[in-house]
């Protein structure tokens, strides 16, 4: 009865809002949220050029981001460590084992997703919108705007599936952030650890917050999908 | 108390089938079972596991497999029944585990010492003290950097004693990092952020080349560490293999034992001290 | 008159392929032009050629005088330019928004924006759908609010891809209605079309496109090049 044990207690750590663990909660959303703010934008941009402008290299540079969605993240995790390591070349910086080199952890392996869900996105895009756009006198960042905003449920989703791609990740932000109590120790890093010491229930609940996170993120980019639909469906 | 009625009868059941399993013995007696133990990462990873082990297999003909975690996880794992004899250094947990009935035939097997490591620079001061605590006073009067293992392990509650006895809270000091990390992730973390930690000789032999930390404190009797064998109870997990578990814990209070972790030596220096006669 | 646009030595290929091959086009302010000519003989691609939507070779290109690049019209100038494609998207929005969409990218004041809306919704009879989502309209609804959508901006060239195509009677004769009133003293329409009721519309000048190439001059809106040499 371990199982059902720990889950009471888990439940119990969850309800009597033990500051432990939503101080835990709390550096995780903050990560990964600032991560997601900061790259949002350029990945989105980057995302545009490479489906909507033709450039030689442009079919390799694609083949790469998506090639980059597979991208473990202990190798993000490691590369950044060199990077980052008092070694390394951008050791003056003292970034390891600081919240803000999990960001840039981070941001990296969400950028790949970000990119290659807005190259869909985009090119699923009529053609005729960013035409349309130009013809009515927009400039070419208001035309790409427009065509974003057109497939934002496209682009939405490319967020929604980055955010689930970072906030359970744990091979990068354990290695750069060093899993430091009160600092850098976001979920997935506190539920190794807690398993590791045998302390199941802190483990569990955590989980359980991850879980809600992810079930929370996927029913939102199945709502989108839906909406989606519909537009499709408006179509003529 | 029905549940443990029920569990000596399963027992016995179990005893009952091997009676016949044996008794059957005229045909090709199955291959002896594989022994789980669960240990901490201090001796699979300085080597002496791989060096013990096989001259254990060689002789009683049980293959060994090692769970190499920290003493918290490998208490629990015995607990639950998942391996069937622990090899651990933590003496309080070791005893609690006993009396709570999960495990049987606790026996010493070895000591090693710890030592307290940081930066050469020294910045706290503490170079060639022969008092610990003093070095571990000095340290938080200081606020220097100082990295915990922060993960429950034997090493960890060596170092928890340390301020326990020293009446601080090593969370006051703003230079104290809990990084809830095995001993090298610990060291390298250390050496990143020019702290002092404590940590078992044999790993920091490994990796003082790749940190650049420096043995400050050491030989201090506080800092001793002793380890011991518990065999996994029966009683409790009836499928444990409780046979194979008592043929190591024999084994390695025995002298061939105790001498094969007496010859231990990295780079000429003895890393472990038998002491199971004690 | 004037020449708006005025178009020297065009020439575009695919493909190895000769798509368009013009020796001088004037376009000229007042007029209303058909640009007749079977599939493939290039009407499409001359009038995104024209509306800088499409790269072409090309010796000079001239609006109202000034030489320019039409691969890269200056903003003022793409401005006074409107296309709308033979089937014309309409943002996933109300027509209301679609039609307005042009007057925000100018950065026109929201009294005047939606006075001018409601203008062009009614100049194109269309001013009850104003609420509704574009996509969900029939196809000669879309067009209309196109017409709208373009009208709204007031351009001085309207190019129009194969108004008609498409569309039943009663989208058709409501659509043709519109292209008669489309045409102002000061601006130049362009129709692709091979819809003869379009083609036999009272006023028009009448261009043929064969091959790439145009070869009707009714009314001198093709000049033969010595001659326009002389006049510019």
């Amino acid at each position: 009865m371990e199982l059902w044990d720990t889950t009471r207690q888990a439940l119990v750590l969850l309800g009597t809002g033990d500051p432990e663990l939503w101080q835990i909660v709390g550096v995780s959303l903050r990560v990964s949220l600032s991560a997601l703010l900061l790259i949002t934008a350029p990945a989105i941009a980057a995302g545009f050029v490479l489906a909507h402008v033709a450039f030689p290299g442009r079919r390799a540079l694609v083949v790469l981001v998506q090639g980059l969605l597979s991208l473990p993240t202990v190798v993000v995790g490691l590369v950044l460590y060199m990077l980052l390591s008092r070694q390394g070349p951008l050791g003056d910086w003292h970034l390891l084992f600081t919240q803000k080199a999990m960001i840039l952890g981070q941001m990296m392996l969400a950028l790949p997703v970000l990119t290659a869900y807005t190259v869909t996105a985009v090119q699923g895009a009529d053609a005729r919108v960013f035409e349309t756009a130009v013809s009515l006198g927009a400039g070419g960042f208001r035309a790409a705007l427009s065509t974003l905003w057109e497939v934002r449920f496209g682009v939405m989703a490319a967020v929604f599936t980055g955010f689930g791609r970072i906030i359970s990740e744990i091979g990068c932000s354990l290695m750069v952030g060093g899993n430091i109590a009160g600092l850098t120790r976001n979920m997935p890093t506190a539920i190794a650890l807690e398993t590791s010491k045998g302390q199941f229930a802190q483990g569990v609940a955590l989980g359980i917050v991850l879980l809600i996170l992810a079930l929370g993120v996927n029913v939102a980019l199945a709502a989108l999908q839906g909406q989606g639909g519909m537009r499709k469906a408006w179509q003529p | 108390m029905f549940s443990h009625a029920t569990k000596g009868v399963k027992s016995g059941a179990v005893g009952l089938l091997l009676a016949i399993a044996a008794g059957l013995g005229a045909a090709p007696a199955p291959a002896e079972p594989d022994l789980r133990l669960a240990t901490t990462t201090s001796t699979d990873n300085s080597g002496l596991l791989g060096v013990l082990l096989p001259k254990f297999e060689a002789k009683s003909g049980i293959k060994v497999r090692v769970i190499a975690v920290g003493t918290g996880k490998a208490l629990k794992l015995g607990e639950n029944g998942d391996v069937d004899v622990v090899l651990v250094h933590s003496r309080p947990d070791e005893d609690r585990f006993v009396a709570a009935g999960f495990g049987v035939n606790r026996r010493d097997v070895m000591y090693n010492d710890f030592v307290i490591v940081g930066p050469a620079a020294d910045p706290a001061g503490i170079r060639g003290m022969q008092d610990a605590l003093g070095a571990f006073r000095r340290i938080a009067q200081t606020g220097a950097a100082f990295v915990s293992r922060g993960d429950d392990s034997g090493t960890h509650k060596l170092e928890l004693a340390c301020w326990r006895a020293l009446g601080i809270r090593p969370e006051t000091n703003p230079g104290y990092r809990s990084a809830g990390r095995g001993m090298g992730e610990v060291l390298l973390m250390a050496a990143e952020l020019n702290a002092y930690t404590l940590t078992d000789r044999a790993t920091q032999r490994a990796l003082a080349k790749k940190t650049g930390l420096t043995i400050l404190v050491g030989g201090d009797p506080r800092l001793f560490n002793p380890y011991g064998i518990i065999a996994v109870n029966p009683q409790r997990h009836a499928d444990v293999n409780f046979r194979g578990a008592m043929a190591l814990v024999d084994w390695i209070t025995s002298p061939e034992g105790q001498q094969a972790i007496a010859d231990f030596k990295v780079d000429g220096e003895q890393l472990f001290f038998p002491d199971a006669q004690k | 008159m004037a020449a708006v646009i005025e178009v020297r030595g065009l020439h575009k290929t695919s493909s190895g392929r000769a798509v368009l091959d013009i020796a001088l086009l004037h376009l000229r302010a007042g007029e209303s032009y058909v640009l007749s000519g079977d599939n493939g003989a290039g009407k499409s691609t001359l009038l995104r050629v024209l509306a800088g939507l499409e790269p072409a070779t090309v010796h000079s290109y001239r609006f109202r005088g000034d030489e320019l690049d039409p691969a890269r019209l200056p903003s003022r100038v793409r401005r006074q330019i409107g296309y709308v494609h033979q089937h014309p998207y309409m943002f996933n929005a109300s027509v209301q928004a679609n039609v307005e969409y042009g007057l925000r990218v100018r950065g026109i004041a929201s009294g005047e924006r939606k006075a001018r809306v409601r203008e062009a919704l009614a100049w194109a009879g269309v001013q009850d759908l104003a609420a509704m989502p574009a996509p969900q309209l029939s196809g000669g609804e879309q067009q209309r609010v196109a017409l709208a959508r373009l009208k709204a901006l007031s351009p001085c060239v309207y190019l129009l891809d194969e108004p008609t195509a498409n569309l039943d009677a009663d989208g058709r004769r409501r659509v043709i209605e519109l292209l008669g009133r489309l045409a102002g003293a000061d601006n130049v329409v362009v129709i692709a079309c091979h819809d003869q009721e379009v083609i036999n519309l009272p006023g028009l000048v009448r261009l043929h496109l064969s091959e790439g190439r145009l070869d009707a001059a009714p009314r001198n809106a093709i000049a033969p090049l010595r001659e326009t040499r002389i006049g510019g």
